[in-house]
């Protein structure tokens, strides 16, 4: 789980730069500054291709957080 | 690229305090990750500078175009997709009847007729880089898939007719061939994407397709001068086995891609590049190969021939002088890994390539690599004239090498002209293209873009000297750009370039003496900045200060005509 932590945060860290790691741990929609619909797709589209995943349309409106990104990556069964 | 990798790229870019260079992106879908590619592709390209992308107006290219102020830009990037011809073309937009085209095709020709009308006019003023619809068109008509449609090719056509048009406008339209090569058809859409948030490009494509953009609107430097050896490269055969009659490059003897190899070279060579060969071979027996009228590269376009039995490192050397380029401008092409070696080690800036001989499918792409290396945009008279030019300089080097009376006499009969014009730049891009290639005779080696020349041009109080050059041995075309400001009584000079086929001839010379009588100026500023390559301007410089020059550089007009040697040229200014 540490391993997807940490790929998760690089993908966080390229589309909001400049927040600590625990910031981008804690980050989400509506309380990071710049994450709008641009940056909701750029962060899911890293997430895809960092994992290897695909997001289905009823997935997307979910990812709202670090948190919940992890956990659906968890779902996913992501090791 | 990865999108985290383009990101990365503009994360590690110059910060806002650098200089900044600004393109425009026009598409009619929401570019977004395509916008994060090409900044990432343009940033790799430019990497003094922050690259920053605007935008154009959503669903409506023509329109952004049209409102576009290209003052400030640096160049333009043209995404086109199916509705931009009409939206009814686009997954987006429903209505479309495919059985019956005409009312479609005739809106996409007006579409069309549009679109080129702007980007002919933005093509004379800055770069434009296009692409044309990538993706595959929706199943609108019945036609089955395998047969295309009267709609698919009364679309190909209209297409085809504007990017000609373009073409011939300045604009630069990507390759289907080379975009089909790197990113499959097959994996190009992303519909998901389209419908949910417009943008119908999968990433990889998206990624290809900024690649070929960016390369169009920043081009790398082409290679100047390509080496080949002969035996093995050349043509099939050993000459000293199989004698004269014994090499070939055709299809009878199973030879057709040394003959294919030929034919490329001789295309670079009749239009700028340089070509030399080095053999290990008797001379004799070399100059009656290459006088076989077969020859698809003929000798007079090989500059010079090499034919000993010497280190190839060695007769490299030598062509590299003859030519007066460095070897990271040149390439040089053996069959044999072992010379290969060894001339990479006594040249290690020098590109060396195997020539594949046994295998056709490397071939292929060994002589695409060796197009890209050495192609241009577009072909200029100097191109043309520059092999005879340096069989020239070499004439005039080695006769000017001799003590400074002999110089003078064989100067003196020379029969120089020199043509200067102080007119705007004709805008065939030759200045331009010298300031940015050369190394040697450079002011500074400061490079520009196409914008900020102009830009720089257009300054109140900013002027331009070209300079034309021929003799009794040949002319030289345009070898020698002055750019600066007029600054009172003198003249602030930026960029003052020579090409290196006219060194001396003592024109550096005449051209500040020229400058100085012009402006009626009492002095001139330089900007000089020492490279690592710019020793001849160095040299030049020392020699009117008495010492060697720390910026600032400045000289008075009596010192700069006290050290003028004389001058022979007839001179014809406009």
């Amino acid at each position: 789980m540490d391993r997807i932590r940490t790929r998760l945060l690089r993908c966080f860290a390229a589309v909001f730069q400049g927040l600590s790691e625990k910031e981008l741990e804690g980050a989400s929609l509506g309380q990071v500054e710049g994450w709008d619909s641009v940056a909701t797709i750029t962060l899911l589209s890293l997430v895809e291709e960092e994992f290897g995943v695909e997001f289905e349309p009823q997935d997307l409106e979910r990812q709202t957080s670090f948190a919940r990104i992890l956990e659906h990556l968890d779902t996913k069964g992501i090791a | 690229m990865k999108l985290i990798e383009a990101l990365e790229i503009l994360r590690a870019a110059p910060k806002a305090d650098a200089p900044s260079c600004k393109f425009f992106l026009a598409s009619g879908f929401t570019p977004l990750h395509l916008t994060t590619f090409l900044a990432a592709e343009l940033q790799q390209r430019l990497p003094t500078q922050m690259v920053r992308i605007e935008t154009g107006t959503f669903g409506d290219v023509a329109g952004s175009l049209e409102g576009l102020e290209t003052r400030g830009h640096t160049g333009v990037a043209v995404a086109m997709e199916w509705p931009d011809l009409d939206p009814r073309l686009g997954a987006r937009r429903l209505g479309a009847r495919g059985g019956d085209p005409v009312e479609l095709l005739e809106a996409s020709r007006s579409a069309l007729a549009r679109l080129e009308k702007r980007l002919a006019t933005i093509a004379g003023t800055l770069p434009v880089a296009i692409s044309l619809p990538s993706l595959p068109p929706l199943p609108l008509s019945p036609v089955p898939g395998w047969q295309a449609s009267a709609l698919e090719l009364g679309l190909s056509t209209s297409l085809a007719r504007f990017a000609e048009g373009l073409a011939q406008a300045g604009a630069r339209v990507v390759s289907a061939q080379r975009l089909a090569q790197l990113s499959p058809m097959a994996d190009r859409a992303d519909l998901q994407s389209d419908l949910l948030a417009a943008f119908p490009y999968t990433r990889s494509h998206a990624s290809e397709l900024a690649s070929l953009l960016a390369q169009i609107l920043v081009p790398p430097l082409p290679l100047k001068g390509l080496i080949t050896d002969l035996d093995g490269t050349l043509w099939s055969g050993i000459l000293g086995e199989d004698g004269v009659a014994g090499v070939a490059w055709d299809l009878d003897h199973h030879a057709q891609r040394h003959g294919l190899y030929q034919q490329l070279l001789r295309n670079l060579a009749d239009n700028g590049v340089l070509i030399a060969a080095a053999t290990k071979n008797d001379a004799g027996l070399v100059a009656e190969a290459l006088a076989r009228n077969d020859l698809l590269l003929s000798a007079d376009r090989l500059y010079p021939v090499e034919a000993n039995w010497g280190a190839k490192s060695a007769s490299v050397g030598r062509i590299l002088q003859a030519w007066n380029v460095g070897g990271d401008s040149v390439a040089f092409i053996d069959d044999s890994a072992m010379e290969r070696a060894e001339v990479a080690a006594a040249h290690p800036g020098l590109l060396c390539l195997p020539f594949p001989e046994r295998d056709d499918a490397s071939l292929l792409a060994f002589l695409e690599r060796l197009r890209d290396l050495f192609g241009k945009p577009r072909v200029l008279d100097e191109d043309r004239l520059r092999r005879e030019s340096l069989r020239a300089a070499r004439i005039v080097r080695e006769a000017t090498a001799d003590p400074a009376e002999a110089s003078d006499r064989f100067l003196e009969q020379a029969e120089a002209h020199l043509e200067l014009s102080f007119a705007a730049d004709p805008g065939d891009g030759r200045a331009l293209e010298l300031v940015n290639k050369t190394n040697q005779f450079n002011l500074n080696g400061r490079r520009f873009s196409e914008a900020a020349w102009r830009e720089a041009l257009a300054r109140p109080g900013a002027f331009l000297l070209t300079a034309a050059y021929a003799d009794k041995y040949g002319p030289l075309g345009r070898i020698a750009v002055l750019e600066g400001m007029r600054d009172g009584g003198g003249v602030h000079l930026e960029v003052f370039v020579l090409s290196c086929r006219a060194f001396s001839r003592r024109i550096e010379y005449r051209l500040l003496e020229r400058l100085l009588a012009r402006f009626e100026a009492q002095e001139i500023a330089f900007d000089f900045v020492l490279t690592p390559r710019n020793g001849p301007v160095r040299n030049f410089l020392a020699g009117l200060l008495g010492r060697a020059p720390e910026p600032p550089v400045w000289l008075r007009r009596e010192d700069v005509l006290a050290k003028c040697p004389p001058l022979y040229h007839e001179v014809q200014e406009s």
